[in-house]
This record gives structure tokens, sequence and C-alpha cells, in this order.
């Protein structure tokens, strides 16, 4: 149950980390066209419409996590802690931190992006789709590498 | 210049908030209650292992601390966003818009140093 559950963890964050990746660089740098190169098209969406999908896959992949957190307390942390691990699982700390400030960053998120907000907000909403993406991005690269931490060892 | 609707400056305050406040219950332990995975327990407060058994069993009870560092952050905001939210000014609008990216990402620096003895271990 457990490994099927991570499994899932890790694909829902693969569908947050997409959505939060175009949608931050569409905020930060706006693409005129669709056309042209791959970096083009890859801002050239319509930032707004990936509000929804990004609250309900970024509320989605932080209940899995915490329903994780509790076999990783038990079953990976004390390996983790006897194996001298101490910097993996600071960072490891540091994804539960972020991805915290991230929920309670969610409802603001959304509604910075639902309306059509005045030229005021253009920045702060970038800004705060910018520090989702990296707790996502941050989320993603520790878990994954904590996850295969052990295997690591000779 | 407009000020922002209610339910605008409730999560603004809220998402201000709750991050300062995190990084500070993360450094003094505040956590609202206390998860043990193992014995399928949750206590009020920061319960240490043990408070909960025998030292020479400590090792078979891990608490865990975020549910209730998020938890007391959480309420926390709460308090703060409600009587922030009715105050409606117009010259406020800045404050929030800034502090809304502004004091997260302090917050996260914060945990960042709250952290840091881990790494020197």
């Amino acid at each position: 149950m457990t490994i099927t559950l991570l499994i899932v963890h890790g694909l829902v964050a693969v569908a947050l980390l997409g959505a939060l990746t175009h949608q931050t660089l569409a905020a930060w740098a706006p693409s005129r066209t669709r056309a042209g190169s791959f970096f083009d098209r890859f801002r050239g969406v319509a930032p707004a419409s990936f509000a929804n999908a990004v609250v309900v896959l970024y509320l989605l992949s932080a209940s899995l996590g915490a329903v994780l957190y509790l076999d990783f307390r038990i079953d990976i942390r004390p390996s983790l802690e006897r194996a001298g691990q101490w910097p993996a699982l600071g960072v490891f700390d540091l994804k539960e931190h972020f991805i915290a400030i991230g929920l309670a960053l969610l409802p603001a998120y959304w509604l910075l992006w639902r309306r059509p907000f005045p030229e005021d907000a253009r920045r702060t909403r970038a800004a705060v789709t910018a520090i989702l993406a990296f707790t996502v991005w941050w989320g993603f690269l520790i878990g994954h590498v904590v996850n295969n931490l052990m295997g690591f060892r000779p | 210049m407009t000020a922002l609707p209610w339910l605008h400056r409730f999560a603004f305050a809220f998402g201000i908030a709750f991050g300062p406040l995190y990084a500070i219950t993360v450094k003094f332990e505040l956590a609202a209650f206390t998860v043990y995975p193992s014995l399928g327990i949750v206590l009020l407060g920061t319960r240490r292992p043990l408070d909960v058994v025998a030292p020479s069993m400590a090792f078979l009870a891990p608490g865990m601390y975020w549910y209730g560092w998020t938890t007391t952050a959480a309420m926390g905001a709460t308090l703060l966003a409600v009587p922030a939210a009715c105050w409606r000014s117009g010259w406020t609008r800045g404050v929030w818009l800034a502090g809304l990216w502004l004091l997260p990402t302090l917050a996260m620096a914060a945990c960042v140093y709250v952290t840091m003895p881990l790494f020197r271990l």
C-alpha cells in the first residue's frame, strides 16, 4: 500500500511540477507567439488556466505526502539517522517546511489568478507562483533523492 | 486606491502571517500536538519520546511534530487574518501585495537557519 501511495504521490508531483513550471515561465517571461522555439511554446500558455489544477494537485500531493510521512518516520528516518545521513534529513525537513508555507499561500495564489487583477498585482502573482514552483521543485528533487538514498550506499 | 475585497484581505493576511509564525513555531517547538505513529496515539502539545515511554524504549516511539507545527501556525495565522481582513483601507493594498511574497520568502530563509544544526552534525 505504501509503495502504491508513493508512486501516486510521485505521479501527482510530476503533473504539478509541469503545470507550475509552465505557469511560472508564462508569468515571468510571457511569449507573444505560440509558434517558434520550444521555449517560446513552453511559456506561450495561458497561465491563469493552470490555477485550479495547481491548487488541486498541490493539495492532493501534500495530502499524500502527509500520509506517507507516517511510514517515513517509522521505517525510513531511523535508518537514515543510524547511517548518519544528517544533511539528507536536514534537506528533507526543509521540504516539510517549504510545503507547509506553500500550502498557506494557496488561497492567495488562487485568488490572484482567479480574476483579472489590476496591473499592480502582476508582480505579486508572478512572485507567489515562483515561490510555489520552488517549493514543488525542492520537494520533488529532495523526495526523490532521499527515497533513493540508501541505494547510493556502497 | 481601491481596498481589496474581504476574502482577498483574509487570504493575503493568512498567507503573509503563516510563514513567520511557522518559523517561530519550529524554532520554539510549539506543536499543537505530537503524533506517535508507532504507538498510534496523538498527544496535545510538544511531547518528547521520553515523556511517553521508558528511556530504553525511546527509539521505538519516534514523535512527529510537523502536523502540530502546521496546525499551530495555521491557528495563529487565522487569528491574525480575521482582524486584518476587517481593516478596510486603500493604502494597505501595497502592503498586502508586497508582504505576500516577501514574508513567506523570509520565513523560508528562517527555516533554513533553524535547520542548519543538522548540516553540522
